[in-house]
């Protein structure tokens, strides 16, 4: 805890606005990330970068921002979302990133909640939500829209382009020299710095408070998963309303100098990915799932000498893994055989995901299932997973480089404390934990108790000090039986199986469990082709009896690796293409189990009964 | 629903090393009328054309009144009753209208039915029997469109592929023919599988509809409940909301359901 008392700093700055300002001068020229226009990767630089953010944040003084207001941004990752972003905590104001799934009502409520003053909207569609709901939002000042494409006819006194936001920020910056660089000493280590709402599985959301000190506390450690090297390129494509990206994206780079690429989209992240070939990658375990389901597919067609190729190497890779996990250096010769499969198979398999060039790659936000991380290792990636959560600005545990323990989340990250409280709760203290609830302090009250952060989190640490996470504390089912089961041990190995995207186990006071399975559309779809088995929408693919067969087997398969009374004894696929729009799914992709549990009330009924 | 004429089950076609159709399934009920809808490069067409022989899929089996028929050439397939009036009618432009039909009944072996069937042919559409000597060539593109679908007719077909009958024609002829076709299916008990752009007029006399993209069917259902579907709406009938502005060029994603 020694570095607690004299607080954090990254290039000899305390807060986010001076290590911005401090950067932007060291790194001038250089390319501080990219996006892809009409098909051609357009570079930006650190001195752009700074010059936009400052407008950005004066343009924002001059339509009469006052220190502490609250600014919301909905949109997609995009360059004028970090401008937007830098330029508001560079004059003291709070930044508040909104998912761009949410729903109008959603977006009135954290707007509402935040006490949001001004709200950036991405374009056309998200300005339409703000519109619908800004009867009801009184303090809402002004509304700027990066993308005014489709509007150029629109005239609202209330709406603003943000090109006329940068030419407004210019002039105030002409017409009062040095208040800028005023602004920008004005936030303290200790003050809040950005709102995140955390999606809430039940109840409303809340915003959770993070301050300089926990982002710049956080950065310390960044470097935990690769040393930066000059030139390291990193793609965005998550949500950067989610603490794991926004730091990923926006805080990362100040300590790093990395390259950020923008995804065009999520549909083109495989593709984006092969063209920036990142040296750093970082994923939700969704992710991971998908690009390894892609391989196992396709080495499915691939001719006999590729598939036995694909085999022999990968099973060289788990053997040098294997090494790994046990602690041990590999013998030379395996080492030499296994140059030989990366240079003949494994590295071919990495060129066509895009991860060739990848020194770190970090998984989190989620439960994985080891198996996925094990398969990494044996293509040669180095993958860490990590655990944490908005509370804590991000990042609680992680996988050292040198012990690696599957099943677990790895350790406490250095200066910090985690522990397990009697009821198994996992807590953490130091000095990432977060500021509490924006007012709300009986939530924050009943978070933080005594400096240790309440997670919610059941656990358990190890001798050598490796978590490994159980359940959500409220999602750990108890059987009619009164057997304690941990759905997400469950979950996270029917999630293994190539054809399934996400499911819930159900059995809290039940005699038995049974589970809602969400399909891989793609890889069902092939399956019952390869089949000829007959379908036409998603719902008569569900149906095909194949299909049924198919998913009782990958369930049996983990069955076999369960307790007796921990098997799956009934299932129900669930017969909609589920999108983040929808309510079931998190914004990242995840289903919601309380809400599930609600929605699905009756086929789940149906499960149970007598047949 | 009565026993299906026509069974499409799990169609891969390719154009070279493009998969066009990423196999598709469907019925088709004896005496009913389907529709096929989908976007330009849905792969409609080719659909139609692997029903009928022009192009032969990868994978997969057309089974027609009870006989698989994949890979068929085109002729034995017409051969069997099943008539494809493709899409922007190509009707012989230097033979006269009479010819043409006459083409159409080349199967035939009986010429007195065939003369019956020139007259019913003319009944449906009495500009033809006006044009008869004219070159085909010379007709307009609404009565080129008529002739093709009567001289498909010609072959006494217990079923026809329609590909986009109303391409390129006003809306007053574009009832007309959909009217027409409705008639020819009722009188003549001909099944009809169309595939159409023209969503409104396909759902309104089809009784069951499938939504194709990309070469998958997304969606299918009575063109009842298709005409209620938000998606439809939306993307095939041009009908959407036009939120608090007043105007609204963004789309929904699309979820066909």
């Amino acid at each position: 805890m020694s570095e607690a008392g004299r607080g954090f700093t990254v290039h000899g700055q305390a807060t986010l606005p001076t290590l911005f300002r401090h950067v932007v001068r060291e790194r001038g020229d250089a390319v501080a990330m990219r996006e892809k226009d009409l098909g051609i990767w357009r570079a930006i630089t650190w001195r752009q970068y700074g010059e936009r953010a400052r407008r950005a944040g004066l343009g924002l003084v001059g339509l009469g921002l006052r220190p502490g207001d609250v600014v919301s941004i909905i949109a997609d990752n995009c360059p004028e979302w970090l401008y937007t972003d830098l330029g508001t905590l560079s004059v003291g104001g709070i930044t508040n990133g909104i998912y761009t799934t949410d729903s109008p009502r959603q977006v009135e409520y954290i707007v509402n909640d935040s006490g949001t003053r001004f709200f950036f909207a991405e374009n056309e569609e998200q300005l339409d939500k703000i519109l619908e709901v800004r009867a009801r939002c009184p303090q809402l000042v002004t509304i700027v829209v990066y993308d005014m494409e489709g509007l150029h006819a629109f005239r609202d006194p209330q709406v603003m382009d943000f090109a006329a936001l940068l030419e407004l920020g210019a002039r105030y910056d002409r017409e009062h020299p040095g208040a800028f660089d005023r602004m920008v000493e004005i936030p303290q280590p200790e003050d809040l710095a950005t709102l995140v709402y955390t999606s809430g599985t039940t109840g409303p959301p809340k915003g959770a408070m993070l301050s300089h000190r926990n982002i710049l506390f956080q950065l310390g450690y960044a470097d935990f998963a690769a040393e930066p090297r000059p030139g390291d390129q990193q793609l965005s494509f998550l949500p950067l309303s989610h603490i794991a990206e926004r730091t990923f994206t926006v805080f990362y780079p100040l300590r790093t100098g990395a390259t950020v690429n923008f995804a065009e989209s999520i549909d083109t992240v495989p593709e984006n990915l092969r063209e920036v070939a990142p040296a750093v990658f970082f994923a939700v375990p969704r992710i991971w799932e998908k690009f390894y389901s892609g391989v196992a597919l396709r080495m499915r067609d691939a001719t006999r000498l590729g598939r036995l190729a694909y085999r022999w190497a990968i099973g060289v890779g788990a053997c040098v893994a294997d090494h790994r996990l046990a602690g041990r250096r590999p013998p030379a010769g395996l080492r030499l055989l296994h140059r030989v499969a990366d240079v003949l198979v494994l590295d071919n398999v990495k060129r066509s995901l895009g991860l060739h060039r990848a020194r770190g790659a970090v998984t989190g936000a989620a439960p994985i299932a080891p198996d996925l991380i094990k398969w990494y290792m044996a293509l040669g990636l180095d993958m860490r997973e990590v655990y944490g959560q908005t509370e804590n600005c991000g990042l609680a545990t992680a996988m050292p480089a040198d012990r690696i323990k599957l099943g677990s989340v790895g350790v406490a990250r250095p200066d910090t404390e985690v522990r397990v409280a009697r009821d198994g709760e996992i807590l953490l203290r130091g000095p990432h934990v977060f500021m509490g609830y924006y007012k709300n302090p009986e939530r924050t009250a009943q978070t933080i108790v005594d400096g240790w952060l309440h997670t919610g989190d059941v656990g358990e640490l190890d001798a050598e000090g490796f978590l490994r996470i159980t359940d959500r504390m409220k999602d750990i089912i108890i059987t009619a039986g009164g057997k304690n089961v941990t759905p997400s041990e469950i979950e996270n190995q029917l999630k293994f199986s190539p054809y399934i995207t996400d499911a819930v186990v159900i059995g809290d006071q039940r005699k038995f469990l049974s589970c809602l399975v969400m399909l891989d559309p793609e890889t069902v779809a092939q399956f019952a082709q390869e089949r000829n088995v007959p379908f036409t929408n998603f719902a008569s693919l569900c149906r095909a009896q194949e299909v049924q067969d198919l998913i009782w087997d990958e369930i049996e398969r983990v069955n076999k690796q369960l307790a007796r009374v921990e098997t799956i004894k009934r299932f129900h696929l669930i017969e909609q293409i589920l999108t983040p729009e929808d309510e079931e799914l998190t914004p990242t992709m995840k289903l919601k189990r309380a809400l599930v549990n609600r929605k699905y009330k009756d086929v789940i009924e149906n499960m149970y009964l007598e047949r | 629903m009565a026993e299906p004429l026509l069974v499409v089950s799990n169609v891969e076609t390719y154009y070279g090393p493009i998969m066009a159709i990423r196999g598709v399934s469907f019925t088709v009920p004896r005496g009913g009328i389907v529709t096929i809808l989908g976007a330009n490069g849905a792969g409609k067409t080719t659909i139609l054309k692997t029903v009928s022989g022009v192009m032969d899929p990868q994978k997969g089996t057309v089974t027609f009144a009870g006989r698989q028929i994949q890979g068929m050439d085109p002729d034995r397939v017409a051969r069997l009753g099943l008539s494809h009036v493709p899409e922007g009618r190509e009707v012989f432009p230097f033979l006269t209208v009479r010819e043409n039909l006459a083409m159409g009944a080349f199967t035939r072996p009986d010429p007195g039915g065939v003369a019956q069937d020139t007259e019913m042919v003319y009944e449906y559409f009495p500009v033809l029997r006006a044009r008869a000597e004219q070159r085909a060539g010379s007709l307009s593109g609404g009565e080129q469109q008529m002739l093709a679908i009567s001289r498909a007719l010609m072959a006494r077909p217990a079923m026809m592929l329609l590909d986009e009958p109303s391409l390129g024609l006003s809306p007053r002829l574009v009832k007309e023919i959909f009217d027409i076709i409705v008639r020819i299916n009722r009188e003549r008990g001909v099944t009809v599988l169309l595939v159409e752009q023209n969503a409104h007029m396909a759902l309104t006399i089809a009784d069951y509809g499938y939504v194709l993209e990309v070469g998958r069917i997304v969606m299918e259902d009575t063109c009842a409940r298709l005409l209620e579907k938000e998606d439809i709406k939306e993307f095939y009938l041009g009908i959407k909301e036009t939120g608090v502005r007043g105007t609204r060029r963004w789309k929904r994603k699309k979820m066909w359901r």
